[in-house]
């Protein structure tokens, strides 16, 4: 007994070691066990919420930059959306004024608008185009949709153009069912409406009547689409109409120059028919 | 001293949370340091080999219940205690502080091997591992384990060794 003794108290580190050891065999060995498990599984519910509050305090010191990077996201998408969209908006765009070109009875040169103005009564647009493609001054600018204006100055290589919803712009215009000629302008109001002049009375018009430009025009061609009627208000010896654009201004992009095909010595006599007194009520009033 | 045993428990269980929490996640190659075996070895080589199994028994239960493999992580722990009592400096030692200082190192990178090469077999023997992979392992895990031992020896250990 004192020999066993006398080993335990020289051996109690080794002794010690083997209680542990056998202990954590144990534990190894019942690890499955219920309320090992129950006891397990509440040490990991603890770690899990020391590691949210943990995530949550980092998350929060990291909010600033996590910020940043976001918004730096948000710009590269909203880019890439403004990038991808302006391609297909051409795509669409150019497509249609090829398949448009293709058809026309006359040459069309193709255009791009560069720079805009439509915010006040005086809009103005310039086009990629000028001198070195032929374009010349009161061509016709339009598109599929229907007349845009016409071209009031040219450099080497860009034109201005005044469009139809300019205050002092008018053209020659005619109804395609009843026949009515008259002459079309924009009050300066509301950007997809414009008013036919100089309708009498005795004329039969009919809303949602199209309209397009007349032969009477020093610039236009006949024949393109201006519009419809949407209202006709008769007044003391005119009816006023008012016609709804087929161009939307807003999203114009791209464009047609359609070449000159009025005869210059048309337009010659009726300037000298203007200056002599004679009425011109019929004619274009910014004609020169 | 019972004052002493409740501090050095206290800060045990600190260590435990903190391996669990910051320091498990300061992953290099795959592997991290462990600072709960540099304490376990700490207190083996100041207090003894008994204390040091004890504490590494503690050390062992604590970080398996935060961790999920109980038995594994005591029994490792508990011989980590046990192997690193072997380099004990006993307070009435006449140890140069070079000696004390090859004596905590010795004891940390004894520790660290035995433990590492212990849970490595337990948690990869089912798996057959690679020999390569246990090899990179145990080595790598050691070595982080003995940076943080040479810091820990520095900015703590050497003060409380050397005045012993």
């Amino acid at each position: 007994m004192p020999n066993l003794f006398k080993f335990f108290s020289n051996n109690n580190a080794y002794l010690l070691l083997l209680l542990y050891c056998g202990i954590a065999g144990l534990l190894i060995k019942f690890e499955e066990n219920y309320s090992l498990k129950s006891l397990l599984s509440r040490g990991t519910e603890v770690r899990a919420t020391l590691s949210q509050g943990l995530s949550e305090i980092s998350l929060y010191i990291n909010l600033k930059q996590e910020n940043e990077k976001l918004t730096l996201q948000n710009s590269a998408l909203l880019a890439d959306v403004i990038v991808k969209g302006n391609a297909l908006r051409d795509t669409a765009s150019i497509d249609r004024a090829a398949s448009f070109m293709n058809n026309a009875p006359v040459h069309l040169i193709p255009a791009r608008v560069v720079e805009r103005r439509f915010d006040t009564s005086e809009n103005v647009m310039i086009i990629d185009v000028g001198d070195k493609q032929g374009i010349e001054k009161d061509m016709a600018v339009l598109t599929p949709d229907g007349l845009v204006g016409r071209v009031i100055q040219v450099s080497r290589n860009y034109a201005k153009v005044m469009p139809l919803i300019h205050s002092e712009f008018s053209v020659s215009v005619v109804s395609d069912s009843s026949n009515t000629h008259g002459i079309l302008r924009w009050n300066g109001e509301q950007e997809q409406i414009a008013q036919m002049h100089y309708v009498p009375l005795s004329s039969s018009m009919y809303k949602r009547e199209k309209i397009s430009t007349a032969d009477f025009s020093t610039f236009a061609l006949r024949g393109i689409p201006v519009g419809k009627v949407i209202e006709v208000i008769p007044e003391k010896q005119f009816y006023r109409i008012n016609i709804e654009l087929g161009v939307d201004f807003s999203s114009l992009t791209h464009v047609m120059v359609a070449e000159k095909t009025v005869d210059s010595e048309k337009v010659d006599l009726m300037r000298e028919a203007t200056d002599t007194g004679i009425n011109s009520s019929q004619t274009d009033q910014t004609n020169p | 001293m019972f004052k002493h045993t409740i501090l050095d428990t206290f800060l045990l269980i600190v260590l435990c949370i903190i391996q669990q929490y910051a320091v498990s996640r300061l992953v290099i190659f795959g592997v991290f340091p462990d600072i709960v075996t540099i304490y376990i070895a700490f207190t083996a080589i100041r207090y003894g080999q008994k204390q040091g199994t004890t504490y590494g028994f503690m050390a062992g239960i604590a970080t398996g219940i935060l961790s999920g493999s109980i038995g594994t992580e005591t029994l490792t722990k508990t011989i980590e205690g046990f192997v690193a009592g072997y380099f004990y400096i006993p307070e009435d030692s006449h140890a140069s502080s070079r000696q004390k200082k090859q004596m905590y190192y010795k004891g940390v990178l004894l520790a660290s091997v035995i433990g590492r090469v212990l849970y490595t077999l337990m948690i990869n023997v089912l798996s057959l591992p690679t020999t390569l992979h246990m090899t990179y392992s145990i080595g790598v895990a050691t070595l982080l384990t003995m940076i943080v031992a040479v810091f820990a020896y520095q900015m703590f250990f050497k003060k409380i060794l050397v005045n012993n």
